[in-house]
């Protein structure tokens, strides 16, 4: 099974896990290999169901049901061995943002379709990391006192593409090649990482927690 | 309060000022007490008056010197030795006492009013005054003070009351606001999203058709829209909301459009009409010339300078500038609509890689 990517959903809406079942079932370099409605359930499966192998992508809906918040639901499955793609059907700004300080690869909104979400899985399966104009909006309109610090140019280029703009017409506005504009992005995702590293005093424990909390409202 | 126990203290001295002319025309010790009373007056009731609410300093001086040492000071010096010559100056102690009524705490006002009355007593002793003059006096000065203090506390009931109405109608208000709101947004559901819901429920339509997804896919987007406007609550709502009519009137003609919005400031009217002018337009030439269903509406503000940026971006196959004749749309409808009312347009667009409109006010 060579080069098949293998992909897992956490999401408690039940048509929506359908759909995405029928939607992958086209894919012939996606496999489907399992879907809960938490992170909890997709890690430990009830007994009769195979232990959870890691898959290489988690789908991971942005809010679940059972008080669990982002961040949290992130670094488990991140522990656990998959990489992680964030959806849902509105962007909660704030959440997106802490959803990519706790580490997660990429985020789309529910409502794109099916070329751009099998475009962006392969992206994060290869460890390139997704863009979408929606998380790049999310992180160029980030007025929270603890933002990475910009260069303009990165600005200039995370706001084109949050735009609408290609990747190839953002380069071209900003005089760069496609690959610099790329790298543009990935250096602010990787900012924002850098910011969210866990730490591992207590008071900055006890902060992580209160993040956590906060983000949940 | 204040003017009802400056009213009362100016009777008082006008008492004073009567009795010193008529009896103690030739004793200075009477003239000096009264002008005495009357500076602390003036400085109890002045500040008072210029500050909006008694000094507790004043009037202690005014309870202790006008009210507790006058009287003994005249009996003292003054030669008063019949209780009428000191009448004049023991109604001052009433007046202090209803001052104190409103002013002081309760154990304070206690032992304020306990001072005045034993005092009051001691001078009318030294005196020698009859029974009846000591006991109405007496029962004069405790009921200033009571009548001072049930009238305060009555004013203060009624104030509160008054207040308590006020919030109350202030918060009906807002939440028939809110309720107005509510409607406005249930309504719009009802003939969009609701509809949609209750035709497909009954199986009447085949829900995997392209109309209805295409609906969907609409109301959803709206709805999706009308989540995140509400979310924004520091934004200001008129460019947002100008701009949804003309993203609905895309959406109808079945373009697909994402908005992002952030921090919008408050504009004139004319300027979020004229915005969404250029968008429609703009967006009509996405619909006609771009070959795609897809176009990206981002509208942001910086509230600082209180501008405002709109681009309208599609990922067509764009064209080369330099052989770009304007149409009449882009023209009219977007370069001179945004340049009437202070605004600038910039088109930018290469071969291949889809067209930006950018809408900037002011320009």
């Amino acid at each position: 099974m060579a080069g098949v990517i293998t992909v897992a959903l956490v999401d408690d809406d039940r048509m929506l896990t359908d759909g995405m079942r029928s939607w992958l079932g086209d894919q012939p370099q996606l496999r489907l290999v399992s879907t809960a409605a938490t992170v909890g359930r997709l890690l430990e499966p009830a007994p009769p169901a195979a232990p959870y192998a890691p898959a290489d992508v988690v789908l991971l809906d942005l809010r679940l049901r059972d008080d669990s918040t982002p961040g949290e639901n992130i670094r488990r499955l991140l522990h656990s061995g998959s990489r992680v793609l964030v959806i849902s059907t509105v962007p909660d700004r704030t959440q997106v943002i802490a959803s990519i300080r706790a580490g997660a690869d990429g985020y789309l909104t529910k409502d794109n379709d099916l070329p751009t979400l099998v475009a962006a899985i392969e992206d994060v399966a290869a460890g390139r990391g997704a863009h979408s104009p929606e998380l790049a909006f999310a992180c160029a309109h980030d007025d929270s006192p603890s933002r990475p610090r910009l260069s303009p140019r990165e600005r200039q280029v995370l706001l084109d593409y949050a735009s609408g703009m290609t990747l190839k017409s953002a380069a071209r506005r900003a005089g760069i090649t496609v690959h610099t504009a790329k790298d543009y992005l990935n250096r602010v995702k990787a900012k924002y990482r850098q910011a969210g590293r866990p730490t591992y005093t207590k008071i900055d424990l006890a902060r992580v927690v209160r993040e956590d909390s906060l983000d949940d409202g | 309060m204040l003017l009802a126990t400056m009213l009362y203290r100016v009777s008082h001295l006008t008492v004073g000022l009567l009795a010193v002319l008529q009896h103690q025309r030739d004793q200075p010790a009477h003239y000096a007490a009264l002008f005495v009373a009357l500076a602390l007056s003036v400085l109890l009731f002045g500040t008072a008056l210029r500050r909006g609410w008694f000094d507790r300093r004043f009037l202690w001086a005014d309870i202790l010197v006008n009210g507790a040492t006058l009287p003994l000071a005249l009996c003292a010096w003054g030669g008063a030795d019949q209780s009428a010559e000191l009448g004049w100056v023991m109604l001052l102690g009433t007046s202090s006492s209803a001052a104190a009524a409103v002013v002081l705490r309760r154990w304070t006002l206690l032992g304020a009013v306990a001072l005045l009355a034993l005092t009051h007593l001691l001078g009318y002793r030294l005196v020698s005054a009859g029974t009846a003059v000591i006991l109405g006096h007496t029962n004069s000065l405790l009921f200033s003070a009571a009548m001072a203090w049930t009238f305060w506390w009555y004013l203060r009931r009624q104030g509160r009351m008054l207040d308590d109405a006020n919030a109350r109608t202030l918060a009906a208000e807002a939440r028939k606001a809110r309720y107005a709101e509510r409607l406005e947004h249930h309504l719009m559901l009802h003939d969009t999203v609701l509809a949609t819901l209750t035709t497909l429920a009954s199986g009447s339509v085949d829900a995997n058709s392209p109309h209805v997804r295409e609906r969907c896919a609409r109301e959803a987007a709206r709805l999706r829209r009308l989540i995140q406007q509400t979310a924004d609550e520091e934004a200001h709502q008129s460019i947002a909301e100008a701009l949804e009519g003309a993203v609905a009137d895309a959406e109808r003609l079945r373009l697909r459009v994402t908005v992002q919005c952030h921090a919008l400031p408050e504009v004139p009217s004319e300027v979020a009409t004229a915005l969404a002018d250029a968008v429609r337009e703009a967006l009509n030439n996405v619909r006609r010339h771009a070959g795609t269903d897809h176009a990206y509406v981002t509208a942001t503000g910086d509230a600082s300078r209180r501008s405002v940026r709109v681009t309208v971006v599609d990922r067509g196959p764009g064209f080369d500038p330099r052989n770009y004749e304007p149409g009449l749309g882009l023209r009219r409808s977007v370069h001179d609509r945004m340049a009437q009312v202070g605004g600038r347009a910039v088109l930018d667009t290469a071969p291949g890689e889809g067209v930006r409109v950018e809408l900037r006010w002011p320009g």
